[in-house]
């Protein structure tokens, strides 16, 4: 999968009209002679077929080296490890925010099927399954930075050198995209525990004499969770994608900003990259979710097989 | 024929019966008509600079309010509409006639080339869409039919899945084992038979499509690797009130609502088909 992917960036990118050696040198002189350029293209190994160049990139990647920018000159992993702490504060935030008021949302609703906290629960799911994220994106930016100016709309500033005007900082972005993220997870697990709360096994527990709450702990919710893990496994997706918007929205320092910026620059190296490392996070966050699944339900684990 | 063609009108009326149904159609149809009679329907000149006016609030006069330059939001959102839809519409025909073809292909063909087929499009899928049409869009250029085009085939993997399953199921059923019996050749199945059976879960779709188009050209023009400035569209037009934000909120808070009002009625209308489609399915 991985490679495939890979491929595919390749070539794609390398459609991209407009070369990188012109923009790269363009931006720093003037008058420039088509001699220094055939050099730099030498130099960076650009003048060669494609297909070489695919082969070059592939094989430097197993030894951890994925080139250098063309166009600051700086090696693309130390500038993905420059970007890589603001995104995954970001997501993780926002990951935690959206699985907690996801739970708590579903819930309440669960709880009350069918009240009107039910289907305000089913209203927040489907209004964040539709919105897109720049525009929850700027109500907020309206709410708390123009009509209610209490939070400074954009910049980043890390936590260890100013805890409070970090968390101030970090507080629209995660709410953005933690509601994008919250959506498909409180919708899916909504609807599953309310399959598992009105199951034969609940009715079977409810008759032994089980008391509620512990139905809900050992009988309910482990049954809830197990499609709801897929979904957290999808919503990773989503919010990789998303990530990017919110990050060029609020002017947040991370990967996102560095793809942006790298799509205007032409910069193949750092897209091929950034990519590539979205694709593996998805890979590995799919596995930690299949992982999960064992330890939610033994049937599926892998020990049983 | 005449029982499908009859079908169809009764799947339409029963989406129209419903009060979601309705309202959304009607949301729609009223974006589609300010769009296509702009010329008549707009209160001014969307290009129009007025001095007096920058930055007015909204009121009877404007009302949306004017922008940086004095031109009649309402106006310019009507006028950006256009743009808007007739990607969404062309984005949508293409996603639609690329994912069908390519799901019926990959169902009626089988074995191997089914597979290979469909592994393509699980790696199309494993991309985030934003990312992938941030790449396409920045290597194929940005005007109107390319993004189209680019929205259309980031839509199609996904369409193609959905024709495939559809497809394999209904070649199950036992209506196409008769058309079998009886001598019908494979193509012949497909598309008389098969086809407007499918119909109404593809044009659900369809519908999905136009939504999802409308979401990625606005995320697109809203960075600004879509549709720029002086062109508008709803998703520019944000852009263009992103950057006055502080000057006044309604710049870009019309065409965020309008985007979000698109969306809301196509994901609304396609829901309401498939629920009329199969009345079990609707809680």
């Amino acid at each position: 999968m991985l490679f495939s992917v890979s491929v595919l960036i390749f070539v794609v990118l390398r459609l991209l009209p407009g070369d990188p050696v012109s923009i790269a040198i363009g931006a720093g002189h003037r008058g420039v002679g088509a001699e220094e350029l055939d050099q730099y293209r030498t130099e960076s190994g650009l003048n060669r077929p494609y297909s070489v160049q695919y082969w070059l990139w592939l094989t430097k990647i197993f030894t951890g080296d994925f080139g250098v920018s063309y166009f600051s000159q700086e090696k693309v992993l130390s500038m993905i490890g420059g970007h890589l702490m603001p995104t995954v504060e970001l997501t993780f935030t926002a990951l935690i925010a959206a699985v907690i008021f996801a739970f708590t949302l579903a819930i309440i609703g669960a709880t009350w099927p069918r009240s009107f906290a039910d289907r305000i629960v089913t209203a927040i799911a489907s209004l964040g399954m539709a919105i897109p994220t720049f525009i929850t994106a700027i109500i907020l930016l309206l709410t708390f930075g123009i009509w209610f100016p209490i939070l400074p709309t954009r910049g980043y500033m890390p936590f260890s050198e100013d805890p409070i005007e970090n968390m101030r900082l970090i507080a629209m972005p995660t709410m953005t995209l933690a509601f994008a993220a919250m959506a498909p997870i409180l919708r899916m697990l909504r609807s599953s525990l309310g399959d598992a709360a009105t199951s034969p096994w609940t009715r079977t527990a409810e008759g032994k004499g089980l008391l509620w709450p512990k139905i809900v702990r050992k009988h309910i919710f482990p049954n809830a969770l197990i499609p709801t893990l897929t979904v957290v496994g999808i919503t990773f997706g989503r919010m990789l994608g998303g990530v990017v918007l919110i990050e060029f929205i609020f002017a947040w320092p991370g990967i996102g900003t560095l793809m942006v910026d790298a799509i205007f620059k032409r910069d193949y190296m750092i897209l091929q990259a950034t990519i590539l490392f979205a694709a593996l996070a998805t890979i590995i966050v799919n596995f930690l979710v299949d992982i999960a699944y064992g330890i939610v339900d033994p049937r599926l684990s892998f020990k049983n097989k | 024929m005449r029982i499908i063609d009859k079908e169809k009108n009764t799947l339409f009326r029963r989406v129209l019966r419903k009060p979601l149904g309705r309202i959304s159609f009607i949301f729609i149809a009223i974006l589609f008509i300010s769009a296509i009679f702009a010329d008549f329907l707009a209160p001014m000149d969307p290009n129009e600079l007025d001095t007096v006016n920058i930055f007015a609030k909204p009121s009877l006069h404007h009302l949306f309010g004017a922008d940086d330059l004095g031109r009649d939001v309402l106006s310019r959102v009507m006028y950006g509409g256009r743009i808007s839809l007739i990607i969404a519409f062309f984005a949508s025909l293409i996603a639609m006639s690329v994912g069908v073809l390519w799901g019926f292909l990959a169902a009626q063909i089988g074995g191997w080339i089914d597979d290979v087929m469909m592994r393509i499009v699980d790696a199309l899928l494993a991309i985030p869409i934003i990312l992938l049409a941030l790449i396409l869009v920045a290597a194929l250029g940005t005007n109107v039919a390319v993004l189209a085009i680019i929205i259309g085939t980031i839509l199609a993997p996904a369409t193609a899945r959905l024709a495939r399953s559809a497809v394999i199921s209904e070649l199950q059923l036992d209506y196409s084992h008769a058309a079998t019996v009886v001598g019908a050749s494979r193509l012949r199945i497909l598309f008389s038979e098969v086809l407007p059976n499918t119909a109404p879960v593809l044009m659900a779709r369809a519908v999905i499509c136009a939504s999802d188009t409308i979401i990625i050209e606005a995320s697109l023009s809203f960075v600004g690797l879509g549709i720029n400035p002086p062109n508008a569209s709803w998703g520019s037009l944000t852009r263009t009130g992103y950057e006055q934000l502080f000057n006044g909120y309604w710049l870009v808070l019309a065409p965020a609502m309008i985007i979000l009002i698109a969306i809301w009625s196509f994901n609304t209308l396609s829901d309401q088909i498939l629920e009329a489609l199969d009345p079990r399915s609707g809680a």
